[in-house]
């Protein structure tokens, strides 16, 4: 099977235009997740547009020297990133200059006119990523995004795909990034408010504070957030505030699939017990991008 | 824009210079730079001053406010193509960012003289150096505005790319080659040419060949692939293709680095023009939103004015629906001015240095009519400068003294000085006392001034012409319902802005009981300080 193109198909069933990727923790497979659904988009002949939130593509990370997934961009291929990290060669079709600032320079937008390795480097505010995806949306048919769930915000309420991604490498056991994997999707699937009813609204970060406030007060009306990434509760916090309170949010998110990297640095799991833990426990169809198989 | 020369921080904040600043702000990095370097004309720079804002209000009536919002967007939506320049001229080779930008600059130049036309006298941005440039770099134009460094720059970087392209396709080819063989014998869809898992389970007999294996689990094996030495082969083609292809591009950056360098002096140039034109236009669309004119500058410390605003005030008021009165000012010397609370004494100050302030930039100044010296110095004590902020060592009162010290200290050759309520926080009979000696230094100086005050016979005392705030035409009805907002409205209704010279020893009627009864003020408190006052009043006469 194609990963990819799976995890593509679902995002576009869900009427996605952009795929924003976003992992439990480092090294857990995003880039190798968003460089598969990349080439789906390509091998489909789609005008594709790609991004990152931090700095991808490079041969080894900056913070620890360790080899980091290279990307490699087709022709015709829209992507954004900073002026610095751009190679004098082969040349690149220049579309745009942005206003935005990044740790490596200005950003850029610029069209692949020769097949090659590129860095992304993208904008570390979650307004410069909405610009970046608006900027690439207008002139693709789809735009993968290697994100961050701190600037996942920034697609919130656009017609967009989150795809999870779990690795060994942030957890200590297979339950636990399971349980992670678990938490995430429940916090980012938060529904949409029903208008009709009765609602409280909060303003800025739901913290645990807030939530046991409420549920003392056996607050029953829906709970409504600006988005799911308003929420700041984990563990058995969340876990009683979401049974106890009706939390919704005004710009919804789609959390359509998980990806598993079962290897990482200092641990690997046991690959498709790994994945089969994290399906049940997301209950999303859930990928392995390094064995190319879906969970059963 | 740096004012500091002519008025300092406690100054700058009482005139709400920050707000100025920001209306007349260029839009783009070229704006901005020319700017920067903007400073108030000194005293006998009056012809210049005065022509600079006929200059601005030339264009403010060349232009109409939609094309001068054209020329504005087409100057804010331009790259900063400065840099680039520098480092062409400094024998850079330059990065394709930076033709891009110069292209780009050399397109708004183009742009921008298309939609000023040669009007109010403003010469063309658009340069031959710059013209050159954007010849040189047509090739490379993609779309509307996109730059590529195509094969049209040059034959032999055509031939280098169709290489590139003919191996990278052969490696593609051998690297599909031996995905497909290991894909096919490993019963997959495809695997990548990165690190891929295979389960032992799922694997019959030997790895394939080109399967190198990374590391080895009990149930799985991470590997990679191995390319083959057909695919080694055409890799290194590759790669020296690519080679070739970035050699080829480099000599075609250099070329054109070479004559951005040649032209530098009159993209400079130009880039510097197309500043001063955004300049320009910020200032215009100012005089133009504002209806501002041109102020007489002439040589001799004076100020006087007839349908002077006060904008950052008129703009607020505007905002919530409320006119500004606009006012009458001749002054040639120190006066004093009195009046009711809330009429308009601080404005009036305030709208007196305002247009002071427009006229030393040489901007067109918010008033009928103006005719203003200009001044080594625009002081403002009292009330209003930032030195009334709660804190510090010092109190409001030694504050202020302090602040009087240092502008004596400094003793600017000519000097408009604006005061408000000095020494309103000590004995009235001392307050009075300092205030007097003030307006006399001032007078002996030969300073241009205004103080505004509640004390009595202070402009007889000091020598000094006396204006008044004409005040309340009648004492309005408190709104039954307490609302500030009405109470404000009914304030603004009943009171009469304007001002009028009279004799030194006139009375401005104070208002404040009535005022503060208009406010909500508790009424059975509101009437005991109607009776103390009539008490008073009658014991002392």
């Amino acid at each position: 099977m194609h990963v990819g193109r799976e995890i593509l198909d679902l995002a576009r069933a869900a009427g996605a235009k952009t795929t924003f990727v976003v992992g439990i923790g480092k090294n857990v497979g995003k880039t190798v997740t968003m460089r598969a659904i990349y080439e789906a988009a390509c091998d489909r002949e789609l005008c594709v547009g790609v991004a990152s939130i931090g700095r991808d593509g490079e041969a080894v990370d900056a913070g620890d020297a360790a080899p980091k997934p290279r990307i490699f961009l087709r022709r015709g291929t829209l992507f954004a990133t900073a002026r610095e990290a751009l190679p004098r060669s082969p040349a690149v079709e220049l579309v745009a200059l942005s206003s935005l600032r990044t740790a490596a320079g200005a950003l850029l937008y610029a069209r692949v006119a020769q097949g090659a390795y590129y860095e992304l480097v993208g904008p570390p505010t979650a307004s410069g990523v909405r610009e970046v995806v608006d900027e690439l949306n207008a002139r693709c048919e789809t735009t993968v995004v290697d994100g961050a769930i701190d600037r996942v915000a920034a697609v919130a309420g656009i017609p967009g795909a989150i795809v999870v991604a779990a690795g060994a490498s942030a957890a200590g056991t297979v339950r636990e990034a399971a349980d992670a994997v678990a938490g995430l999707v429940r916090r980012l699937s938060v529904a949409q408010y029903d208008g009709r009813e009765d609602a409280v609204y909060i303003d800025g970060a739901f913290t645990a504070t807030r939530a046991a406030r409420l549920i003392a007060a056996r607050e029953s009306r829906q709970i409504v957030l600006r988005d799911p990434t308003q929420i700041a509760l984990s563990g058995k916090a969340a876990s009683n505030a979401f049974v106890r309170l009706r939390i919704r949010c005004l710009r919804p998110l789609n959390v359509v699939a998980v990806t598993v990297a079962s290897i990482g640095r200092e641990r690997s799991f046991e690959p498709r017990a790994f994945a089969q833990a994290v399906a049940e426990a997301a209950g999303l169809p859930t990928f392995d991008v390094y064995a190319g198989e879906r969970a059963a | 824009m740096n004012v500091s020369a002519l008025l300092d921080a406690g100054g700058a904040h009482a005139l709400e210079f920050g707000w100025l600043r920001d209306a007349v702000q260029p839009a783009s990095e070229y704006g901005l730079r020319v700017f920067a370097g903007v400073r108030p004309f000194a005293p006998g720079a009056e012809e210049a001053a005065q022509a600079r804002a006929q200059r601005i209000a030339d264009c403010a009536t060349a232009f109409d406010a939609v094309r001068l919002d054209a020329i504005r967007d087409a100057l804010r939506t331009t790259p900063d193509a400065a840099g680039a320049i520098a480092r062409a001229s400094m024998g850079d080779v330059l990065a394709d960012a930076g033709f891009f930008e110069l292209q780009r600059f050399c397109d708004a130049a183009e742009r921008v003289d298309g939609l000023v036309d040669g009007a109010a006298g403003i010469a063309p941005v658009l340069c031959a150096g710059a013209r050159i440039v954007q010849e040189a770099l047509e090739p490379g134009r993609t779309g509307t505005y996109e730059f590529y460094l195509a094969d049209a720059f040059d034959g032999a970087l055509a031939a280098a790319r169709l290489e590139l392209a003919n191996a990278q396709a052969e490696l593609d080819a051998a690297r599909g080659r031996t995905l497909a063989r290991i894909a096919n014998r490993l019963r997959r869809d495809d695997v990548s040419s990165d690190e891929f898992i295979v389960m032992r389970v799922d694997v019959d007999g030997e790895l394939p060949a080109g399967v190198r294996v990374l590391r080895e689990a009990p149930t799985y094996f991470l590997c990679t692939v191995e390319l083959d030495e057909v695919a080694l082969a055409t890799l290194e083609r590759r790669d020296a293709a690519a080679d070739a292809v970035a050699a080829a591009e480099e000599r075609v950056r250099t070329s054109l680095s070479g004559l951005v360098a040649a032209n530098a002096a009159q993209l400079d140039a130009a880039a510097i023009a197309f500043g001063e034109l955004d300049l320009l236009v910020a200032a215009a669309r100012f005089a133009r939103q504002h209806r501002c004119t041109v102020a007489r500058v002439v040589a001799e410390p004076a100020l006087s004015f007839e349908g002077g605003r006060f904008l950052p005030l008129a703009v607020e008021l505007a905002r919530e629906g409320r006119a500004f009165t606009a006012i009458d000012v001749a002054l040639h010397d120190v006066a004093v001015i009195t009046g009711p609370n809330m009429g308009g004494k601080s404005v009036c100050l305030r709208t007196c240095g305002f247009i002071a302030l427009c006229a030393a930039l040489g901007l067109p100044v918010p008033a009928e009519r103006a005719s203003t010296g200009l001044f080594d110095e625009i002081a403002w004590l009292g009330i209003g400068s930032q030195d009334d902020q709660p804190g510090g060592l010092l109190s409001a009162f030694a504050q202020e003294v302090v602040r009087l010290r240092d502008l004596l200290a400094r003793n600017p050759g000519r000097l408009l000085v604006l005061v408000d309520e000095f020494a309103r926080t000590t004995t009235p009979l001392e307050g009075k006392a300092l205030l007097v000696a003030l307006l006399r230094r001032l007078g002996e100086r030969a300073a241009c001034g205004l103080a505004a005050t509640h004390l009595a016979s202070v402009a007889r005392e000091a020598g000094a012409r006396h204006f008044v705030v004409r005040g309340l035409r009648g004492i309005p009805q408190p709104p039954a319902t307490g609302d500030l907002h009405q109470a404000l409205a009914a304030l603004a209704a009943s009171m009469d802005y304007s001002i009028a010279e009279v004799g030194p020893d006139d009375v401005a009627d104070g208002d404040a009981i009535a005022l503060a009864s208009l406010l909500g003020l508790d009424a059975e408190l509101v009437e005991t300080a109607r009776r103390h006052l009539a008490s008073s009043g009658s014991a002392s006469s």
